[in-house]
């Protein structure tokens, strides 16, 4: 019992450790800046350059990121979050999605937390 | 000697940053003088045959740089074969330009209606001799190219003008972007979500300027009254049958009227049509399956579609 809980504990904190919520943002080397906001809710949006590119809704599984848009005939997408620099940066890897385009686009992306209070492009 | 040699190295750079600075400035050739050469060049009547026809006598600023007339009109009074796209939020990934697709790149683009005898009526030759005549011209191309005018450098230039022409500043935008719920009527709301659910639109229509930039046949094409094959003028290939770039839907409300042809005067009209294709064109010729079935919007839907399309106009209109 007492090792359950202690299991539960260590898991717990792991996840814990880093967030996903907020925005995040990556630049491309075209000078396109791509951003997602992860809310609350359990929702998201996503954004080039300013524009809304898709929204959607999420969950967080530990690290694995489960989550379906207005793309890809609402197919879901699960992916395997990558925190790295404190938390400030990740990546992803996809575990499972259908959808070859959103696939290739995910696996590109390393993004940056956006701090309050910092510019957004 | 140490001493003095850190001095001079810091005098030195001290000099050099500054310098570099300035020339990195007024460069000539550098982008803001590229793009402001190239919005002169599409808004001057000289690249047409009879210096009547600018590239801004069809795309026409005022209207999301998209003509108010079904079809282009050309020098002479000359009637094209189909309505002016607007050249607006083409920046993102756009692989093809026309509504046919029949160029590669914004330069290639940039030159096509130049020459083209419906549209500005000037052999490119001519134009570039018009160009390099003209003095100011000339020393312009010479302090942002180094050059004298060829097509490469009038191509980059209008092309360079082009790509900045980026709208991200709609009420849309607020809502979603700038997390601002308030920016939109929840008829707006309802309609985002028939536009991603009952009404199939983002089926084409997806992504940050809503479109796929696929080519798709809509069912405007039935080989006789609607005889535009559109894509497959191009590739050859049948499968490509009356179909054409799917347009974006930023401004929308600007670039009235729509379809490759130009045959929809209103967004009504446009919504009209996609609930029910088969009402307007019986027998459509490889018409996508996605519109094989009626959407079946009851008049509410259809107006918080439109509602949706409104809030896509950039406040620049506004």
């Amino acid at each position: 019992m007492i090792r359950i809980f202690f299991l539960l504990t260590v898991v717990l904190t792991t996840v814990s450790e880093h967030s996903i919520l907020g925005r995040w943002e990556s630049r491309s080397a075209a000078g396109n800046t791509t951003g997602v906001v992860f809310k609350e809710d359990q929702s998201f949006e996503a954004y080039v350059n300013r524009k809304p590119f898709t929204t959607g809704k999420y969950y967080m599984r530990g690290d694995t990121l489960h989550f379906n848009d207005t793309g890809c005939d609402g197919s879901e997408g699960i992916y395997k979050t990558n925190f790295f620099a404190d938390g400030d940066s990740l990546y992803w890897v996809a575990i499972a999605d259908t959808c070859t385009e959103r696939r290739n686009g995910m696996q590109r992306l390393r993004m940056g937390r956006v701090k309050s209070g910092t510019n957004r492009k | 000697m140490q001493l003095m040699k850190e001095r001079i190295s810091v005098l030195l750079l001290l000099v050099v940053i500054p310098v570099f600075i300035l020339q990195m400035a007024f460069r000539p050739g550098n982008t803001a003088s590229k793009i402001e050469l190239g919005r002169r060049l599409f808004f001057d009547p000289i690249l047409s045959g009879d210096s009547t026809v600018s590239c801004a006598s069809c795309h026409k600023e005022q209207f999301a740089f998209a003509d108010t007339s079904a079809v282009s009109i050309g020098v002479h009074g000359r009637k094209g074969k189909r309505n002016t796209p607007t050249i607006m939020n083409i920046l993102l990934g756009r692989k093809f330009f026309f509504w046919d697709g029949r160029a590669a790149s914004l330069e290639e683009q940039a030159l096509k209606p130049i020459e083209d005898p419906s549209e500005m009526n000037l052999p490119l030759g001519q134009a570039i001799a018009r160009l390099r005549k003209n003095e100011q011209y000339r020393n312009d191309f010479q302090n942002v190219f180094h050059q004298l005018p060829d097509t490469a450098n009038l191509a980059a230039a209008i092309a360079a003008f082009e790509r900045t022409l980026e709208t991200s500043n709609s009420s849309f935008d607020e809502w979603k972007f700038s997390d601002n719920p308030a920016a939109v009527t929840d008829d707006v709301k309802r309609g985002f979500e028939l536009f991603n659910g009952k009404a199939k639109c983002v089926r084409c229509h997806f992504g940050a300027d809503f479109t796929t930039q696929e080519f798709r046949n809509i069912g405007l094409f039935d080989g006789r009254k609607l005889n535009d094959s559109g894509r497959s003028a191009i590739t050859k290939n049948r499968e490509d049958l009356g179909k054409f770039m799917t347009p974006t839907l930023r401004n929308i409300e600007m670039t009235a009227p729509y379809m490759h042809n130009g045959m929809f005067s209103t967004l009504d009209e446009v919504i009209e049509f996609y609930n029910d294709t088969r009402k307007l064109v019986y027998n459509p010729i490889n018409r996508d399956t996605i519109l094989s079935q009626p959407l079946g919007l009851n008049a509410r839907e259809k107006a918080e579609l439109k509602a949706f399309l409104l809030s896509l106009t950039d406040k620049r209109f506004k």
